[in-house]
């Protein structure tokens, strides 16, 4: 694997990193540092408990309870917030990382050099996967530090196994937009191929109990293998597993697909 | 094919390479071709001649729909990267990472080619690259010039150059043909291309010519010049009869007008020509060479009288 590529890559990324990074943190800790005003307030659980089933569903609020610290950082946190966080930057970066690349002209040279194409898209891909774990071990550091800060009482076990789940359903859609990227060039397509992927897989793995014909399309959402509400139920831990296999099966296709093709240039 | 060793195969053999792309434009077609070790070969074509589709192919940017070409004595599919291992390679249209400077991109180069870089700092100096200010702020000229750098400075066998001189000012086009020379001298080859007979008739030894994705000619530059015909336009003092001219061996009198005669000559024909006009009053003398559409329209001239 040509490093140089993943090295600057990340050199390239290192500002956008820690933006994110900050950014990251500064919502984390915004919700946690509401949580102690919600868990006196007992009104809360007996208000939800009369909101629509299907939204219950969409945003993780199950069988627990929003006054409790998972129950709460489940339904603020894991159900959509840090989710959509992960998936806007692992797509971003995906798709930047080769299609915006060759769009942009700047494959050609590197290309001309000593490197294999599947050696590249791999730089690459280690790239987004890099950027993906460093926001979401930021993500659990800081949820561990606040932990004890504000009474959130979450197991450390179900804590890390949360960040894990969502790191790889980060993995799986940032290497479908390398995936897209080396099939077919466009960066168009390697951010909206991705993103309509996410957006159908939250849907489904959110609402599949509810609406009966969904059902059977559960096992195409990444959010259903590894399952919902993960600190007050745990992850599946085979299901990661699983969205692994399919993020290597992702990143086996990009680099197949990219020592076919001609490579676009300018 | 033979298995030749990389060291004495030819730098550059094509065997009815072809690229049709998507749709059925046809960018070249069946094209043969063989540069030696050491020489300085041109590739002269029009824009959209094939002259880039070439190139790309040579360096398993795009691939071929038929035939194959051997760099080096390697496949350039097969042995694509150990191909390029030897080879410099300067874009038509140069893309660099333009955040940042030429040293942090020439390194990031070199750690890429993971190779030494012994004529980086000798270049850097001839062409007084500028080194830490972030590239967009350079102007065209100066990133050329850390294109020209990075495509020369590992010593390649084979470098291969779409349109170097681009952008370019004059001293440092001199300069650049300097270096193409010092190429050829150390036994390097350089591949070149360009739309201007101008740009490369006076580094290269040889000159394919494309045009509409065929290979038309091969010559030596020398003959090409020969064949390419001046257009000379002399003023005198008072009006002279054309037909002095029109009598020489290979002149043509294009036009006359009062005191100026415009006319073609080939180049063995000049000499003549100034003999004839230096009998009379002269007050100007332009001669042009011939553009390279002209030296076209000839060679399908040529090629039609033959069949």
């Amino acid at each position: 694997m040509p490093i140089e590529l993943l090295r600057r890559g990340l050199l390239d990324r290192r500002r956008a990193l820690i933006a994110w990074s900050l950014g990251v943190s500064a919502y984390v800790l915004l919700i946690a540092a509401i949580f102690p005003s919600i868990e006196s307030s007992k009104e809360l659980d007996r208000l939800v408990e009369s909101y629509p089933d299907a939204l219950k569903s969409l945003f993780g609020i199950g069988a627990g309870s929003l006054t409790s610290g998972p129950g709460f950082l489940d339904a603020e946190l894991f159900s959509f917030m840090l989710p959509l966080f992960v998936l806007v930057l692992a797509i971003g970066s995906g798709a930047r990382t080769l299609a915006g690349e060759e769009d942009a002209g700047r494959l050609e040279l590197l290309l001309a050099y000593p490197v294999r194409r599947s050696r590249a898209v791999l730089a690459k891909a280690v790239g987004v996967a890099v950027e993906v774990a460093l926001v979401c071990t930021t993500i659990l550091v800081v949820l561990a530090v606040l932990d004890p800060l504000f009474g959130l009482d979450v197991a450390s076990g179900r804590l890390a196994a949360a960040v894990a789940g969502l790191a790889v359903i980060g993995i799986l859609h940032g290497w479908l937009a390398v995936g897209v990227g080396a099939a077919m060039a466009s960066r168009t397509l390697a951010l909206g191929v991705p993103a309509a992927l996410a957006a159908g897989g939250y849907l489904i793995g959110g609402l599949h109990a509810l609406a009966n014909w969904l059902d059977p399309f559960r096992f195409l959402s990444a959010f259903w293998w590894v399952g919902s509400s993960p600190l007050q139920n745990g992850v599946r831990e085979w299901g990661i597993l699983v969205v692994a296999a399919a993020a290597l099966a992702a990143l086996a296709g990009a680099m197949l697909l990219f020592e076919r093709r001609d490579l676009k240039v300018p | 094919m033979p298995a030749e060793p990389s060291s004495v195969a030819a730098a550059i053999e094509t065997s009815g390479l072809s690229k049709t792309y998507r749709g059925g434009i046809a960018a070249l077609v069946d094209l043969h071709l063989r540069v030696e070790r050491g020489e300085i070969f041109g590739f002269l074509g029009p824009n959209g001649a094939g002259k880039s589709t070439t190139i790309r192919l040579l360096l398993d940017l795009i691939r071929p729909t038929a035939g194959r070409a051997v760099v080096l004595g390697l496949d350039s599919r097969r042995d694509g990267v150990a191909a390029r291992r030897q080879m410099g390679y300067l874009p038509g249209d140069l893309r660099l990472a333009d955040r940042l400077t030429a040293r942090e991109q020439l390194d990031s180069l070199i750690r890429l080619r993971d190779s030494t870089a012994p004529l980086r700092g000798p270049l850097c100096e001839r062409l007084e690259l500028v080194l830490d200010r972030p590239i967009r702020e350079l102007s065209r000229g100066n990133r050329q010039k850390i294109g020209i750098v990075q495509a020369f400075m590992h010593r390649p066998a084979l470098v291969v150059l779409d349109e170097p001189t681009s952008g370019l000012d004059p001293l440092l086009q001199a300069e650049v043909r300097t270096l193409l020379r010092e190429t050829a001298a150390d036994g390097r080859t350089v591949f070149l291309s360009s739309h201007s007979l101008d740009e490369v008739q006076h580094t290269a030894d040889r000159v394919g010519i494309i045009r509409a994705g065929r290979l038309i000619d091969i010559d030596r530059v020398e003959t090409l010049r020969e064949r390419a015909r001046r257009h000379v336009s002399i003023a005198f003092g008072d009006r002279v009869d054309p037909s002095e001219f029109s009598a020489l061996d290979g002149v043509s009198v294009e036009q006359t007008n009062d005191n100026l005669v415009r006319l073609s000559a080939s180049e063995s024909a000049m000499d003549a020509v100034v003999k004839a006009a230096a009998r009379h009053q002269v007050v100007d003398l332009v001669s042009e060479p011939a553009d390279l559409e002209e030296i076209f329209l000839e060679l399908y001239r040529e090629a039609d009288d033959a069949n």
